[in-house]
């Protein structure tokens, strides 16, 4: 690639799949200089996918469709070179690391792109052991792919990318279906792969807080167009301005404290609550914060309260029995590893409970052996009556031609879904295929729990305040909701109860004020950023905790 | 999973290269196509359960076998069904659609014949599954039709995703109040599959598939695992082709079963085990992954 060529060039660029009346991209106009760590932002169905199609020729070529305006990719022009060509100058990394990886093992993966290319055995051996060092994939070189975590796979497909060294790489939310230590290492991997190679990167994400302190540019889409494109102390402001849907919690924290500037990290935020006066809270206080202090008499006005969780149907002073309660659950996988080990847990009826832990800790296992689809080999589930489990991958529940086929009309309507009877739920975006499924599960009528596994996956801000608001009415309706997640900031939103898993154990459980505030992964931005104080974990929370000076 | 998979292990036949090990699986298959001798297509099965077995992948072999059997018990009812040629005449049926229906004993064991074909082929190609790696497969392919030889990997690579995708959605419809029929479950992972299949294939657009071009010849010292594989495999070939111009191990279904078995069809078996045997004879054979 010539030394001036930009890493990537859109001048007018709209484009239309097939078969579809509106533009998914409106005249996009940008230059993406070489070098760079830009992030995409925007909400579902805002275009960023579609973008990064385009970055890798996958749209049109690939997906049909008609395209106006110019995009040159290291000077190669998406008119005429296809996805194959631009290959050679662009990387890329999709959401599901399980459909991008197609070799069965980790060397003959990474070798495949070059060999598509014609290389030397020598020169491919080269690269592999090149790429595999630089991203920690080396002593996976000889290990099968469908013997990999997902955390694993998406580092590998991330080899397999980077391998050729080309001058871009762009990727569709990599993170998705990580836990919170492999997310963040992802991006930093990344952002050391853009220092030291000079590798332009361009990441779509939802989880923005987890970008941002690794960006050198944000470009917002909204609707196929371009809203914002700025450094990330700009991008803060126009999203705080914009009401917030795209701003990172400590943005939406230090705008509602009335503090400035925004912070892009937890760092930075850090430093201006010192320049401020308003240092982070003294190890008393974060001690506090782990023993639940967020819900006891040290709690911050505003703090959720822990609600009573006696449901109303049981009479007053009769002993209820729980939702859902295990004891001593064991599971074991035959000649393989054990999952589960010596499990209790109890849930009461109307509890909202974050099942939170590192990937494989055990946590969908849990779920399933609640829901009956697996036996524990050893130890006693009992269930106060039938329950409702809605596994990670949505699209598995719907099995019809037609929306309206999969849960009757009133199903419908709660999935906000109404007038689109008729719709192929395979049409419907990940969203709308999410709140179908909740219901198809939940059409059985009430249900004494409700377990969801990974939620969130891919879902924006609203729709996880949706999402939120659901299982807020489930539980007021008495069930006993248990949500396996790694968004620490969705747990926070919705949980009265954080349930944190280590290895096939339970190792702490409390209030989410005791547990999220008090940890560093497992654990809210704006808990990070006032190090745990008064267990605030939400924006609002924390704002309030500054206004009243707290740790000043 | 019915389609066994692919795993490393350390045996003799995992440890040589790949068309050693195909060439050995492909023996057993010729020996399949060329014969329908009862006797040697039972040693060919022990042949390939042998082989199996000591490379660590009877498990495997087990669940193909398992597979096969309705198969070739299909083909043998099947058979007596559609021919009516035999002397020896089981059953006088009626008429169905203007056809009469008699039942006789040749052809229900030239059914039996054919279906024991069918799960000799099966077993076989389990053995192969198991112990060649696709990767290594598609390596030595590239240079003659390389688009043909990735497209048949990725589909093997494929079966276990779809597999696992199958599964979660038997799970999902478990979940659901009113579990849904088998075949609507069914039909919706088949609808995935062709999305897997979607996605798989923009991923090899991205790496560069369309424009792949003849990539240089692999060279590689042979090792003595390659050189045992590769002669259990020449042996079962030239044992099975010789036998077969000599007329050994012929089989006659119609108008009365006959079934040569004599000392030629011996020694064709005994050497159909030997070739077998012979990729573990030797020291050190069975730490193959170490020593290769």
């Amino acid at each position: 690639m010539p030394e001036e060529a930009a890493a990537l060039r859109l001048e007018g660029f709209s484009y239309r799949y097939p078969g579809r009346e509106a533009s998914a991209l409106r005249d996009l106009s940008l230059e993406i200089e070489a070098g760079s760590f830009t992030v995409l932002a925007g909400t579902s169905g805002s275009g960023k996918s579609t973008l990064l199609r385009a970055l890798c020729g996958l749209v049109p070529h690939f997906h049909g469709g008609e395209v106006s305006g110019e995009v040159e990719v290291a000077g190669m022009s998406l008119r005429d070179h296809g996805p194959g060509e631009l290959a050679a100058v662009c990387g890329t990394v999709f959401q599901d690391p399980e459909s991008q990886v197609v070799m069965g093992g980790v060397r003959a993966e990474l070798s495949l792109p070059l060999e598509h290319r014609g290389e030397s055995a020598a020169a491919v051996a080269r690269a592999v052991e090149e790429v595999a060092l630089a991203l920690g994939v080396a002593n996976l070189l000889d290990r099968r792919t469908d013997t990999l975590s997902g955390g694993e796979l998406q580092r590998v497909a991330i080899a397999a990318a980077l391998v050729h060294r080309p001058a871009l790489l762009v990727l569709d939310e990599p993170t998705s279906q990580l836990d919170p230590v492999a997310g963040d290492e992802l991006i930093w991997l990344l952002r050391r792969l853009n220092e030291e190679w000079g590798t332009a990167v361009v990441i779509a994400e939802h989880r923005l807080e987890r970008c941002l302190p690794a960006a050198d540019r944000v470009i917002a889409i909204e609707d196929g167009s371009v809203a914002c494109d700025a450094p990330p102390a700009e991008f803060l402001d126009w999203a705080v301005r914009g009401g917030g849907g795209l701003a990172t919690p400590i943005a939406r924290l230090f705008s509602l404290a009335g503090l400035g500037p925004l912070p892009r990290s937890v760092k930075d935020a850090r430093a201006v609550l010192r320049r401020t006066g308003l240092t982070p809270a003294g190890p008393d206080r974060r001690d506090g914060a782990r023993q639940g202090g967020g819900e006891t008499g040290e709690a911050i006005d505003g703090a959720r309260p822990r609600r009573s969780l006696r449901h109303p149907r049981l009479g007053r002073g009769a002993k209820a029995p729980a939702a859902i309660e295990t004891r001593g659950l064991w599971y074991e996988v035959e000649n393989g590893p054990r999952i589960l080990a010596g499990v209790d847990l109890r849930v009461e009826h109307g509890e909202r409970v974050a099942l939170m832990g590192r990937n494989g800790a055990g946590k969908s296992t849990l779920l399933r052996v609640v829901k009956g689809l697996a036996e524990p080999t050893r130890g006693r589930v009992e269930r106060a009556g039938e329950g409702a489990l809605l596994l990670q991958s949505p699209g598995d529940y719907l099995i019809h031609e037609h929306a309206i086929e999969e849960a009757g009309p009133d199903a419908l309507a709660a999935a906000g879904l109404s007038g689109r009877e008729r719709a192929n739920p395979r049409d419907l975006s990940g969203g709308e295929r999410q709140r179908l499924a909740l219901e198809v599960v939940l059409s059985g009528g009430p249900s004494a729990a409700v377990c969801l596994d990974e939620p969130t996956r891919g879902m924006d801000r609203a729709h996880k305040d949706a999402l939120a608001g659901r299982i807020g009415a489930l539980a007021d309706a008495g069930a006993a909701v248990i949500v396996a997640t790694h968004d620490t900031e969705f747990a926070s939103s919705f949980a009265d109860r954080v349930v944190l898993m280590g290895q096939s154990v339970v190792i702490a459980d409390g209030p989410p004020a005791a547990i999220l505030a008090g940890g560093w992964h497992f654990s809210t931005e704006v808990a990070r950023a006032l190090d745990g104080a008064a267990g605030a974990l939400t924006p609002e929370h924390g704002a309030r905790l500054i206004g009243r000076e707290l740790v000043r | 999973m019915i389609v066994p998979t692919y795993r490393e292990r350390a045996s003799a036949l995992h440890a040589a290269r790949a068309g050693a090990t195909a060439g050995l699986c492909l023996a057993f298959g010729l020996v399949c196509a060329l014969y329908a001798n009862p006797a040697i297509l039972l040693a060919v099965i022990a042949a390939a359960v042998t082989a199996g077995v000591a490379a660590g992948v009877g498990r495997e072999l087990r669940r193909a076998a398992l597979f096969a059997m309705p198969l070739a018990l299909l083909v043998t009812l099947v058979n007596p069904l559609v021919y009516r040629e035999g002397d020896t005449l089981l059953v006088r049926g009626g008429e169905i659609l203007g056809r009469r229906v008699d039942i006789t004993l040749e052809a229900l064991a030239a059914g039996g014949l054919a279906g024991l074909r069918v799960a000799a082929f099966v077993i076989v190609f389990g053995l192969f599954s198991a112990c060649v790696d696709p990767d290594a497969l598609l390596r030595m392919f590239r240079r003659l039709s390389y688009r043909s030889a990735l497209t048949a990997v990725l589909a093997t690579r494929l079966v276990p995703v779809m597999a696992r995708d199958a599964l979660r959605m038997g799970d999902a419809a478990r979940c659901r109040p009113e579990p849904p029929a088998r075949l609507a479950v069914a039909r919706a992972a088949l609808s995935g599959a062709l999305d897997r299949a979607v996605d798989v294939a923009a991923a090899l657009e991205v790496r560069g598939y369309s424009v792949g071009g003849r990539p240089e010849r692999l060279r590689r010292p042979w090792s003595r695992q390659d050189i045992r594989v590769a002669g259990g495999g020449g042996l079962v070939a030239v044992a099975a082709l010789a036998a077969a111009v000599a007329g050994v191990g012929s089989v006659e279904a119609y108008p009365r079963v006959e079934i040569a078995f004599g000392a030629a069809e011996a020694v064709l078996c005994a050497l159909l085990l030997a070739g077998a045997a012979l990729p573990f004879a030797g020291r050190g054979a069975r730490l193959g992954v170490a020593s290769a």
